[in-house]
Formats: C-alpha cells, structure tokens, sequence
C-alpha cells in the first residue's frame, strides 16, 4: 500500500477531469487526478466528436447554447489541432416541419451563434452524398474535435505545470474524517496494490460515475446516465457536419471525424453508467435515420458501434432524459449537504469542459482561500503553435510523404506509423493496446486492428520487455476490445474482414494457444447482451 | 490454351479447393475453365497444409495422431466434409498434392501418421499435416532441446523475434532473438515479406545476410527466419544459408501476404496450365442462368461488361463468407452470391456470435455453409438443387475450418475428390 498526500484530488480521466487538473496546475495547485482506466475511456471517449456550435441547443436549451459557442470561439483558439473546421449545417428534411427554421436562425441569433441560410444548391455542390430532397440548410460554426487528443494534451499540459496523473487506478472508497471528506482509497490495477490519497479538497468529476463517487461520502447526487449510441460508416460520406434542422432528437447527426463519418445518437436512460446494452433498434435506427441525410448509407460498410453515457444531472426527478438541460452544474457538498472537502462537476458536454474546469477551480480557489487568475482561455495546448492552424483529414499522409514513411506503417489504414507507436509505448506510458490507439488511432480503421494488433504488440514486447504472457494477454485483450464494438454491427463486408482477422490470429498465429492467461486485469468491459426487444413507444 | 472452347467445367474461385479441382479435373482430361475475381486464400495462408490440428475444438491439445482422430470426427460428424470424402480420399489428395510439389522442386512432409508443430510468428506451436522442407527444421515436437536463433530483419514490421523466442522459451524451448539488418535493407524505404523474398532471390544480398547473421548465431543450433526465401527455388536458397551457417534453418510463416502461401499458388496454377485448363482471373461471377435442375450459363462482369460462359458443370469454389462465396445482411440474410443456394446458417443475427472473440466454441455465423450430398450437389432439403453443380472447400457446411485447424486439408481433399462426381471425360489429356 502507498500513500500520498495533495492539494486536490480530481476524481476522473475523461475531458472535464483533465480541463480540472490543467486549470488547477496552471493555478500553483498540487494536484492529482485517478482515472479508473485510460483517460478518456468514459463518455469523453465514447462520443461523435462534434464541436457544437450551439445550434444545436439554440431553441431548446438557450443557456447551453450560449455557453457552447462561447466555448466554440475559445477551443478554436487554444486547441486548433485538435480540431477540424468542418462547418455545420443544419438541414429541414421532408421529415421535418419547414417552419422550424425560422424559429432555429432567430435562435442562434438570441444566443449569439453565426448562422446564414445558404440554397439547397449550394449545399450540394459542398456536400453532393445529402439528400436532395432537403428544402433548407442552414450554416454554423460547429465543428469536428478529437476528443482523445484534446484530453491528453490538457493532461499533458497539466503535467509540465506539475501536476500528476494516475490512470488504471480506481477509487474504492472516500476517507472520512467526520463531516469532512480526506481523500480517496484507490486501487492501482497495474501494480495490483492499493493507494491512499489524501488532500485538502477532493473534486468530483467522474462524470456520469459521480453519483456513485458521491454516495462513497454519504452524498445524493443523482446522475441519470442518458445512453447515446453511435454508428462509425467506414467512409467519410460528409465533409460538414449534418444536423436535422428539428428539436434535438435521435440520429439526427452525422459528425465527419478523421476518416470516417459517424451517425449519432440515441438518448435511453440507463440505471447505471458501467452496464448497458447496444440493442439492435438503436443500430437500425442510427441507419435509417443516417439514411434520410445521406441516402445509401444503410447499403454501406459499417465499422464499429458504441454507446457513451451522458451525465445527466437535475434535481427534480427526471422523466424524458433529453429534456435535462445540458448546461453543467457545480456542486458545492458544503452547502448542499453539509460535507466539506469535494466539490462535484457533473452534467454539461464536451464543447464547454474548459468553461466548467473554470469554474470547479474558481470554487477550489475559493475554498482555499486564494485568488489565483484561470488562464487555460489563453495559453494554447501543447503542440497547438507548432502545429499552425486547425487539423485537416490529409495531415497524416502529408507527413508519411514528407517523411517518406511508407514501409513505417503499423496501421495501414490509420496511417500511425513505427515511430507513432513507439512514442505512444515509451512516452505516452500506454499500459495497454487500447492505450495505444487512443493516442495513435491504431486499429480504428477498416480491419479493426487486423493487422496492426500483432504488430502493436511485437513493438510493446521489444521496447518494454514485460513477461512473454503479459504480451499475450494485452494482444487478446485489443482482441476482445475490439470486438465489444464489432459484435452490433457484423454483417456484410464487416463480418467477411472478421473471418479474416480470425484466420490471421487463429490459423496463422495461433494466438488462442499461445501460454498466458486468457484476459488481464486491463481487459476491456463489455457492453450488456442486447435483450432484443423493441423499447416501449418506438418500433 | 482453348480460349474459345467450350469448356466442360466450369471452377469458380481460385482458393485452394478452386486450385485443386481445377487443376486435378484438368489433368484428368476434362476442358476445364477456371473464373475468379482474384486470388483467394494462398495468399494469406501458413503455407502449410493443416489437416486436422484441434479436435473437439477449443482449448484442448493439439491433435497427435490425425488418422486416428479423424476416424472418431467422421463417426460423430457424418456432415462434415471429410465424412463426405473419407479418409482413403484424403490421403489420396494429400498425397497427389504432395507429389505434384515434390516434382515441382519443393517437397511437403507428413502424413496423416504425425502431427508438425511448427512456430508461428508470435512464439505458438501450430499442429501441421504437411509443412514445406524449408519450415521442417523449426518442428518443435522432435528437436525439442535443439537452441534456436530466430532472425529478423530490422523496419519489417511483420515479424518480432524476440517476442517469438519469449513464447518459446516459455514452452519450454530454447530460444533467442535478434535483428539484422544489411546495406542493401538499408537503402530500401519499405521492407516487407515480398520485398524480401525477391531480395532472397539475388545472390549478393544472400551474402549479405549471412555475413549479418554469423556473428549472431553462437550456440544456436537452428535458425528460424520469416517464410521469405525467395519464390521459385526456396529450396536452393535454404541449402546455401545452411551450408554458410553449417546449421538447419527453418522458415516460419508469416502474417499476410504469405511467400509460403504464394509458392504453392504458382505450383498449383502452372499446374493447371499445363494440363490444359484456362484460367481467367479479375471476372467476378455475377448470375447464372438455369433450366429446370441444370445451371446453362454463369455470367461473369468485367470492365462494365457481361460476359456468358457455358459449361456441362459448374464446379463452386468461392470460400464462404471468407472467399465472399456467402454474404450476409442486417436483416439476418445469409445468401450464396453465384446461385442462391440455401445455406445452413443461424437466422437471427442475436445468435451469430458470441461475446468473446476467442470463444471456443467458434461463432455460429462462421459455420454458414452448403449442405451437400455424397457428390458434393447442393442440398435443397433432401434433394439436389441442380443436378450440374458441385460445392466444395470452405463453403461447405458441417464445418469450422479455422476453429479444426483444417482449412487447407477441406480445400484440397474436397478439391480432389470432387472429380469422382463428374462424368469421366472423352477428351484425351493434353499434358
């Protein structure tokens, strides 16, 4: 066992977690953030991507609006690489009331959004795959974002401002000293041992886990996790990001990120964060949905599917989870409820993280008594200057062409080469192959790490030299990781790829004999078996 | 060649079984017209031809003894294709095939007597019916104290000899690793499995490998490198490493593309060739057309134009859902793409797979097949659907060639014994 002692705790690796840390380091906090896996393996991880403009909340939910392209306007500027100026559209499809456009441009005019409406020929010489029977398309500043990149460059950033960041540790348990929380008992999965951190402040931003974080200290703090399910076509059949021109509701967007297009989402309550199922409706549904943007994309080859929880907060009971607001609240337990040494950030959405690091540390400022400027809206992240201006979809071939790196390509079909992967393994600290592509992309394309899984863990073996059956678990473990997201969405070409990943680790490899245990400690968690039924009120 | 013959048969695919059967129907006089799209599973395959290497399937130890096995999958397993060819067949096929690439000049090994166990690229002992000589020296159930050398070549991404040695070593073996790399490696910008074989094939960088590899070989004594040496004279080459290193050296096959794979691919269709047989490849079969139980005509589609074969009989090679033979929809469809034949699959896509992607068991979809008769003629219910087509290789049901390990022995005993169900021919040979 070992124990540590900090300033500030912060409870969760995913997008408001990291935006916490960084803020704190860059305000002279000692600070230390768990993650109970990699960063971004929550819903940080597990969404499609989308910089709002905040169109999308223009008409329903005002505030969210606003803060997201307030948000919108700052991200551009400190993290232009990990974005892509794709633009939005929002378009009224013959399934959608034609008279909603009027009410969306007055909308995003009230909440200070850049719209113009531009002709529905227009819209097709930019996006000629839409449907032509859309009557009216609108255009916004949203835009396409990487997630995982954005995240561990605040983690990063974090980092060089002296901070410390643990991931595949677990908190098990708050530690109590009468009405007042002292820290966290967590448990390193790596090293199998457990850790006792105690500080001053303990944050909560654990996402749609932060109920079950806050119920450690006695605390009632309900989440109502809102399942969005998300569909990646294994072509990017839009260059702009579609929304349906209509009150937010399902499948009503399809988001272009890197090479492929993603089709979101569904919004089904779940009772818990960690165990919910990919039905098949909500798959079907994401592709007849997708269809009527784009015709043809049922008849598409589609990758992968996977499903993120929204942490949804309210204090009244909730009923319909989409009509939560997205706007992000603060939690101050010493008021609320009496307990003092944490604070939890829970609700809001990727595009306002930042906004909400801001004020969780503007409170942790204030706990401590200390005025202490956030300046996380004016230093850019790491990279973000070399990098000179926004992401863009043929940056990686650019730079195996300048480099010459053709023979160097671990992944073929995400361009990460030899070197990518090398720095993943021995600067990134990955711990385990899904560490790896999220920093690389390693195995999200087409063959869904067919090749590259073998690869990846020849690399790791040599560079890190781990036990022989550690390498073998951490090979079946991308194995099976991958697959979670596969199992929704094999038929068709996608099923025929799989029989050749099978051939290649089974009759080439032999990888389901090779010694070592089956799975480690690392191993992915699986989605629920999908019951099958249809839900109440939809067919 | 009788390019504008009409062909008696007619073999659509070119995987193992498509080879085989094209080949084996050839030499025994028939017209035979080979049509595929490309080339199937040579290309990604050990190399090897795997008879039987788990059975029951799943976590159990590699089969010993095959002949003994296979009578005991036969007795339970009447469906399965071997039960359908019998073991007097099998060997019969496996032998032909072993002759015909002894006479090609690379000799395969085994018999349904033994069981190889050869390294694969990651360090796991594979169960091998017949190996190529230029693998044999990695057999792990004979020389089993006998240090190896594994070699690598540096920037190629396909193979890790370290990793393999710690898997051998764990196994019991003694192993090491290591990389070399050469001056002619080193001006070339991407290093891969072929590039390596055509570098094989030159004499000067053989020099240069060797002189890589002496100072490294210490008390090993055997040396296991990737399945690269050379194409057409592997043999050759493998005699001139191990005479420089006065040591065996054995290759282990690779991830695609597969040289091993390859070689036997030009051996089969020079083969082909040679006996007469045409093959016409980059035409995907697309309709057929059919007259009360016969098929009159396949219809191939090539640069956006149709073209009409006729035949008496129309051999289906076409691999499964692997080969793309059977293709599947969300809607639970499972279909064969050239005829429409019924295929014996799990409607409900709930129950095609199973939660993890190593379970044992083998995901149910991956046994989508053909049922068929004695005469390998698609079964509709009990009855032959079309009396002139015969379905053979992994497109046959009752069968789960990745899981048993026999991929390569159902493609060439079902490729081989197809002929007895065709009418014997009045064309003399032309070899």
């Amino acid at each position: 066992m070992r124990t540590i002692q900090t300033e500030v705790l912060v409870i969760g690796g995913g997008a408001t977690g990291a935006g916490i840390i960084r803020d704190l380091a860059m305000r002279g906090f000692d600070a230390i953030l768990v993650e109970k896996r990699d960063l971004t393996h929550g819903t940080t991880g597990r969404y499609h991507g989308l910089l709002h403009s905040g169109g999308r909340y223009a008409v329903k939910d005002p505030k969210a609006a606003v803060e997201c392209i307030e948000e919108n306007r700052i991200l551009r500027r400190i993290m232009p690489h990990c974005l892509e100026d794709t633009g939005g559209f929002f378009v009224v499809t013959p399934w959608d009331d034609p008279d909603f456009g009027d009410t969306f441009m007055e909308g995003c005019r009230n909440a200070g959004i850049p719209v113009e409406e531009i002709s529905v020929a227009q819209m097709l010489r930019e996006e000629p795959l839409l449907n032509p029977k859309i009557s009216r398309c609108f255009r916004v500043p949203d835009a396409a974002a990487d997630s995982f990149l954005a995240t561990r460059l605040n983690a990063e950033s974090a980092r060089a401002y002296g901070a410390r960041i643990w991931t595949y540790h677990e908190v098990r348990d708050l530690m109590m000293d009468g009405q007042r929380v002292i820290g966290a008992v967590c448990y390193d999965l790596v090293h199998d041992e457990e850790v006792r951190i105690y500080a001053d402040m303990v944050v909560n931003a654990a996402g749609a886990w932060a109920g079950k974080i806050a119920a450690m200290a006695g605390l009632d703090v309900t989440i109502t996790p809102g399942k969005g399910v998300m569909v990646a076509i294994n072509h990017r059949v839009l260059n702009t990001v579609v929304n349906r021109c209509k009150m937010p509701s399902d499948g009503d967007i399809i988001v272009p990120i890197h090479t492929v297009a993603v089709i979101g989402t569904t919004d089904v309550k779940v009772s818990d964060p960690e165990h919910f199922a990919i039905e098949p409706w909500e798959v079907e549904l994401m592709l007849d949905e997708g269809e009527k943007l784009v015709p043809g994309v049922k008849e598409m080859r589609i990758l992968r599917a996977w499903a993120g929880v929204r942490p949804l907060y309210q204090e009244t009971k909730a009923v319909d989870t989409r009509d939560i607001t997205r706007a992000y609240t603060l939690l101050d337990h010493e008021t609320r409820d009496g307990v003092s040494g944490i604070i939890t950030m829970t609700g809001g959405k990727w595009t306002t993280y930042r906004q909400m690091a801001q004020v969780t540390v503007d409170r942790v400022c204030e706990k401590f008594g200390v005025q202490r400027e956030c300046r996380t809206h004016l230093e850019p992240l790491p990279g973000a200057e070399q990098h000179g201006g926004y992401h863009w979809l043929g940056a990686r071939f650019a730079d195996v062409e300048r480099r010459q790196a053709y023979g160097d390509l671990i992944c073929e079909c995400e361009l990460a080469t030899r070197e990518d992967v090398e720095r993943a393994i021995l600067e990134g600290d990955a711990k385990a192959i899904d560490d790896i592509r999220r920093m690389v992309r390693l195995g999200m394309g087409p063959c869904q790490g067919g090749f590259c899984t073998f690869r990846a863990v020849g690399l790791l073996h040599r560079l890190r030299q781990p036990d022989v059956e550690e390498a073998n678990a951490a090979l079946r473990d991308f194995l099976q990781e991958r697959w979670k997201g596969l199992l929704p969405i094999l038929w068709g070409q996608q099923l025929r790829q799989e029989r050749l990943d099978e051939f290649i680790y089974l009759s080439v490899l032999n990888v389901d004999h090779l010694p070592g245990p089956k799975a480690t400690r690392l191993a992915p968690v699986m989605y629920d078996p999908p019951t099958g039924e249809a839900p109440q009120g939809r067919v | 060649m009788r390019m504008n013959t009409y062909p008696d048969v007619i073999v659509i695919g070119a995987g193992l079984s498509g080879l085989t059967a094209a080949w084996q129907l050839a030499a025994r006089g028939h017209r035979v017209r080979l049509i595929t799209k490309g080339w199937g599973a040579t290309h990604w395959h050990s190399g090897c031809i795997d008879v039987l290497g788990y059975f029951p399937i799943g976590n159990t130890p590699p089969v010993s003894l095959p002949r003994e096995t296979l009578a005991t999958l036969i007795a339970n397993m009447p469906e399965h294709p071997y039960a359908l060819v019998g073991i007097e067949r099998l060997e019969a096929a496996l032998d032909a095939f072993a002759t015909l690439c002894h006479d090609a000049g690379y000799p395969l090994h085994g018999s349904l007597d033994s069981q190889w166990l050869l390294p694969s690229a990651v360090g796991a002992f594979r169960p091998t019916c017949l190996a190529p000589e230029t693998m044999m020296a990695g057999d792990l159930s004979r020389h089993d104290r006998e240090p190896m050398l594994i070699v690598g070549f540096e920037r190629l991404n396909d193979f890790y000899p370290e990793l393999i040695a710690a898997n051998l070593i764990k196994q019991g073996h003694l192993a090491r690793g290591t990389l070399v790399e050469t001056p002619t490696l080193r001006r070339q910008k991407a290093i891969n499995t072929l590039v390596l074989a055509r570098l094989f094939e030159q004499a000067t960088f053989r020099a240069e490998f060797i002189a890589a590899v002496k100072p490294k070989l210490g008390k090993a004594e055997r040396v296991g490198i990737p399945a690269v040496l050379g194409f057409d004279n592997a043999l050759a080459i493998k005699a001139e490493l191990e005479k420089a290193f006065d040591r065996p050296i054995f290759e282990i096959p690779t991830v695609p593309p597969s040289v091993p794979g390859m070689r036997l691919h030009r051996i089969l269709t020079r083969a082909i060739e040679r006996a007469g047989g045409d093959i016409r490849t980059g035409m995907q079969v697309v309709a057929a057309d059919t007259k009360g139980d016969r098929v009159t005509t396949i219809w191939t589609e090539a640069a956006a134009r149709r073209v009409p074969h006729h035949a008496d009989t129309f051999v289906l090679a076409t691999g499964g859902i692997l080969g793309g033979g059977i293709t599947t929809t969300y809607t639970g469809e499972v279909r064969e793409v050239v005829f429409g034949l019924p295929v014996n699959a799990p409607t409900d896509r709930m129950a095609w797979l199973y939660r993890d992607v190593l379970d044992e068991r083998g995901h149910p979809i991956f046994r989508a097949g053909i049922r068929v008769n004695s005469s390998f003629r698609p079964l509709d219910g009990e009855t032959p659907r079309y009396t002139n087509v015969h379905v053979i290789g992994t497109t046959l049901d009752g069968c789960e060639p990745l899981r048993e390990r026999s991929f390569e022995g159902i493609a060439i005993a079902t490729g081989f014994a197809v002929q007895d169900a065709l009418p014997t021919t009045n064309h003399s040979t032309s070899a």
